[in-house]
């Protein structure tokens, strides 16, 4: 049995310790918001926060995240809406997810919420990037839709209104 | 922590929600042929279930819900707002109360008219080919409800009027909710004729041409929306597929002992083309196939497929003017026109295989009932109807027997095509082995060797200038295979020997040229193919645009005055040349930059294109700073998305211009996933500006119309900035230093 933190609450996770993060989220957790893209850390539609830092939930074995706390898309924001961390799964609100819905963001949407999470962290740093500054921060995270221009004015709205 | 349930699972999306209705609660509800409404009922929702609702696209319930179903599938491109939206218009709907249902089920009264019936999202068609028959039906739809309303009141139909969501009666002031008369226990009157002078003036609509929000965004942007992938139903196996790495090879020997001693791995399943290997969990599932010791049959003709050898053969045959072609389009007298004129100018082009690169990769869920003839499936594709086909072929079975969950997909770009689906297939397959639901999801490198590629060509463009400097015959050649003999037999079947996925941009309808001639030189199929956003566009275009550039240089012209030279009788397209060459510029000598233009489009959509574009002379890295496209689609249902479709299709063209590549040898995929099948990332990407020209005419596809410009803008900027020609597609750094050599 594996312990770490999942989006606040306590989870004991029964796989061997080498088992992808990414399977222990969406197939024993059913955390299907963090998605499967290419298993190899090239595209961040895997991307989650371990103890803040955005993470390839893909190559990160979960044995080596024994005792931490990992946020999803689920959990990013959760504490912070009225709800205090009792929304129903996905319903935690933040700035970036607002800001996704009021720039009209996702398209076929499977890599937006790598792409929130990776922005999560850009702002955690960065509360007022640049358009150069986000395009280079974000380009870990790729979207076949072609969204990025978009991406990057939902980042900007975020920062403006958070 | 929560494990999502079952229903929880299959009531996808809050956009797409099957919605209920409360027992007793009274509904009208309509039933849609491609003419227009046909038919109309009173029930209660379970006699509804069991009488009309095979059959009703639109079912007004008594608590004013309004409830539409959407007969196209959802890949990102957002038809699942834009067509209820048209229907809703019509009917002058409370667009809150509007509820959206995804049709699953292959019931041809639903197909898009311009695919025969068949439910098939593909082309840019879903507002293009059912925009009459929802307008008709909302329009007849309302013309019912103020009937009833008129009835009720003993007052005339023309003195009664709709507002959204009710019947109104100005003259004494009353009001009946649309609800309300779904509840009024009064007879049917029959359905009314109407006819195009009966619907609303574009002036008067209200949600078309408003940027209202995607219903599905919401959804999107928090990490609830549901893929087939994301799908978990009680007792649900996992299945990995080890597949033959050539096409047609099968499995001589195989030792699974290794796998099955993986621990949680319940069995291996044979698979015409491969091993799957099942599992309580998706990461046993992975590890065990990467155990398996398969001996493959080395037999296969497909051993001997070489994409650069290809290549060369499609460029030959191209070139051999002995080589008949299958006509696609032919105006005037081409070679006559050639002949005569003062000077001819040729130019040879290729392009090579593409892969979809979709987000989400393969993924389908199957429950297979206990005697294997029916069954329980999530999936997304394109079409209800060949996944239907596909299931019952599989299963030797009736459509009857299936409950089809169609779900959102995480991208398609034509990948969920095909006649035959053989990650569906595999999930069906495994299910029934194992007596147990199954998932079968593909890895990347899956995606990648077993993907159904655009395919690759070779093309040679010829044509006549006057002494003048003036066109004067044009012939474009395209050496490829037929994208449809595979991937859609039965289509095949229908349209041999014209191939639309392969041949169309080579018709070049939207310049006056007198005399064409585009023919198709079909090769041997040596790769899987399908269809790829664009389709043969994103290469004919590309062909012919840069061409178009050879040809204005040839002449002494400027690449925008050539083509205006060609646009007389397109008054839509000179003004879209126009205005895009005021937005970038046009004219500005090149320096550290400059400028390409193109002049292209999908179906009846047209779109001109300026890419600006910057040059690393020593590693050959072409980067487009800027893009600028004007687009006339007609008639724009949900502007903000077409916005977005437009620049999605705008950044795959670009994506595919400077660095998709598939290449193929010994009959096996060289690429694996995204680090050597690189897609464009969000710092290689321009800003994009885009400019809707929105006409008279009906709308005509925003899916595509960004695409098949993008090459040829790149290539001509090329040319504007160092002289040199690029005329294989993709522009690697390799190319672009040949070029520069």
């Amino acid at each position: 049995m594996i312990d770490l933190t999942v989006n606040a609450r306590p989870v004991q996770i029964d796989a061997s310790e080498d088992t992808a993060l990414l399977w222990v989220l969406r197939e024993h957790l059913g955390l299907t918001g963090t998605k499967f893209g290419c298993g190899a850390g090239m595209c961040g539609a895997c991307t989650v926060h371990v103890d803040g830092i955005p993470t390839f939930a893909c190559l990160t074995a979960v044995g080596d995240v024994a005792g931490a706390a990992v946020t999803t898309i689920e959990g990013l924001g959760a504490g912070q809406g009225a709800g205090q961390g009792e929304e129903p799964e996905g319903e935690a609100d933040h700035p970036l997810k607002r800001a996704w819905v009021a720039e009209q963001v996702p398209q076929c949407g499977y890599c937006q919420s790598g792409q929130i999470m990776r922005a999560a962290a850009l702002l955690e740093e960065n509360p007022d990037p640049s358009r150069q500054e986000i395009l280079e921060s974000m380009s870990t995270n790729l979207c076949r839709c072609g969204t990025y221009n978009r991406i990057v004015k939902a980042v900007q709205r975020a920062a403006r209104e958070a | 922590m929560r494990r999502n349930n079952n229903t929880e699972t299959v009531s996808a999306t809050p956009a797409l929600s099957r919605r209920g209705f409360l027992a007793g609660t009274a509904a009208l509800t309509f039933a849609i042929g491609s003419g227009g409404l046909v038919a109309v009922a009173r029930a209660t929702a379970a006699a509804a279930d069991k009488t009309l609702k095979p059959n009703a696209w639109l079912t007004i319930a008594g608590d004013e819900t309004v409830t539409i179903v959407f007969p196209s599938t959802e890949m990102g491109q957002g038809s699942s707002t834009a067509l209820p939206l048209i229907l809703a218009e019509e009917l002058d709907a409370d667009w809150d109360r509007v509820v959206i249902d995804q049709l699953d089920r292959d019931d041809r009264n639903f197909g898009n008219p311009i695919f025969g019936g068949v439910l098939y999202t593909a082309g840019s068609t879903g507002v293009y080919g059912y925009f009459d028959t929802l307008r008709k039906a909302g329009a007849q739809a309302r013309r019912l409800l103020m009937q009833i309303a008129a009835d009720a009141w003993s007052v005339p139909l023309d003195s009664v009027a709709t507002e959204p969501g009710a019947v109104i009666h100005s003259a004494s002031g009353r009001r009946l909710s649309y609800g309300e008369i779904a509840a009024l226990n009064a007879p049917l009157p029959a359905v009314a004729e109407i006819g195009e002078e009966d619907l609303k003036p574009r002036s008067a609509y209200r949600l078309i041409g408003q940027d209202l929000p995607r219903r599905d965004v919401p959804a999107k942007s928090n990490g609830s929306e549901r893929y087939a992938i994301d799908v978990w139903v009680p007792g649900m196996a996992y299945a990995a597929v080890l597949r033959s790495p050539v096409e047609g090879e099968t499995a001589v020997e195989v030792d699974d002992a290794a796998a099955l001693a993986v621990s949680g791995v319940l069995q291996t399943v044979r698979l015409p083309d491969g091993i799957a290997v099942v599992a309580e969990r998706l990461e046993a599932a992975l590890a065990a196939k990467a155990l398996l010791e398969v001996t493959w049959s080395e037999t296969a003709a497909a051993r001997s497929y070489d994409s650069a050898a290809d290549l060369s053969g499609y460029a030959a045959a191209a070139a051999d003017s002995a080589r008949e072609g299958v006509t696609w389009a032919a105006k005037g007298d081409a070679p006559a026109a050639i002949a005569g004129a003062a000077r001819v100018v040729e130019a040879d082009y290729r392009s090579d295989y593409a892969y979809h690169a979709q987000m989400e990769p393969m993924a389908a869920v199957a429950a297979v009932d206990p005697d294997g003839r029916g069954a329980e499936v999530w999936v997304g594709t394109q079409t209800q109807s060949w996944t239907m086909r596909t299931i019952t072929e599989v299963l030797d079975t009736t459509a009857d027997r299936i409950r089809l969950h169609m779900m959102t997909m995480g991208g398609s770009f034509g990948r969920r095509t095909a006649l035959t689906q053989e990650y569906l297939r595999d999930a069906l397959l495994t299910s029934k082995a194992v007596g147990r639901p199954v998932k079968v999801v593909w890895t990347r490198e899956d995606d990648v060797k077993f993907g159904w590629f655009r395919p690759a060509t070779a093309q040679r463009l010829r044509a006549g200038l006057t002494a003048e400097g003036r066109l004067s015959g044009w012939h474009h050649r395209v050496a490829t295979p037929s994208v449809i003999a595979y991937f859609n037999p039965l289509r095949w079947d229908q349209v041999e020997p014209k191939d639309i996925i392969s041949m169309r941009g080579s018709e070049n309808k939207f310049y006056g040229i007198a005399d064409l001639h585009a023919e198709h030189v079909v090769t041997e199929r040596h790769a899987r193919l399908a269809p790829w956003r664009a389709i043969g566009a994103s290469y004919t275009s590309f062909a012919a645009e840069a061409f178009m550039d050879e040809l204005a240089e040839a002449a002494g012209s400027d690449p925008l005055d050539f083509r205006l030279g060609l646009l007389d009788d397109n008054p839509r397209g000179r003004e879209l040349l126009q205005r895009v060459a005021g937005m970038a510029g046009w004219g500005r000598a090149p320096g550290e930059t400059a400028l390409g233009l193109a002049f292209a489009g999908y179906g009846d959509s047209m779109a001109a294109g300026i890419a600006e574009v910057s040059l690393d002379r020593d590693s050959g890295r072409l980067a487009v700073t800027r893009f600028w496209a004007a687009v006339d689609a007609g008639l724009i249902v949900a502007p903000d998305n077409a916005l977005a479709q437009i620049e999605g299709g705008i950044v795959f063209g670009l994506s595919s211009a400077l660095k998709e590549r598939i290449t193929v040898e010994g009959g096996e995929v060289v690429q694996s996933n995204y680090y050597d099948y690189e897609i464009l990332r969000a710092d290689e990407v321009p800003e994009i500006d885009i400019q809707l020209q929105v006409s008279d005419g009906p709308p005509t596809g925003i899916g595509e119309v960004g695409t098949p410009m993008v090459a040829a803008a790149v290539a001509n900027a090329f040319h504007a900035l160092t002289g040199r020609r690029l005329r294989h597609l993709p522009f690697t750094p390799e190319r672009v230093l040949e070029a520069l050599a």
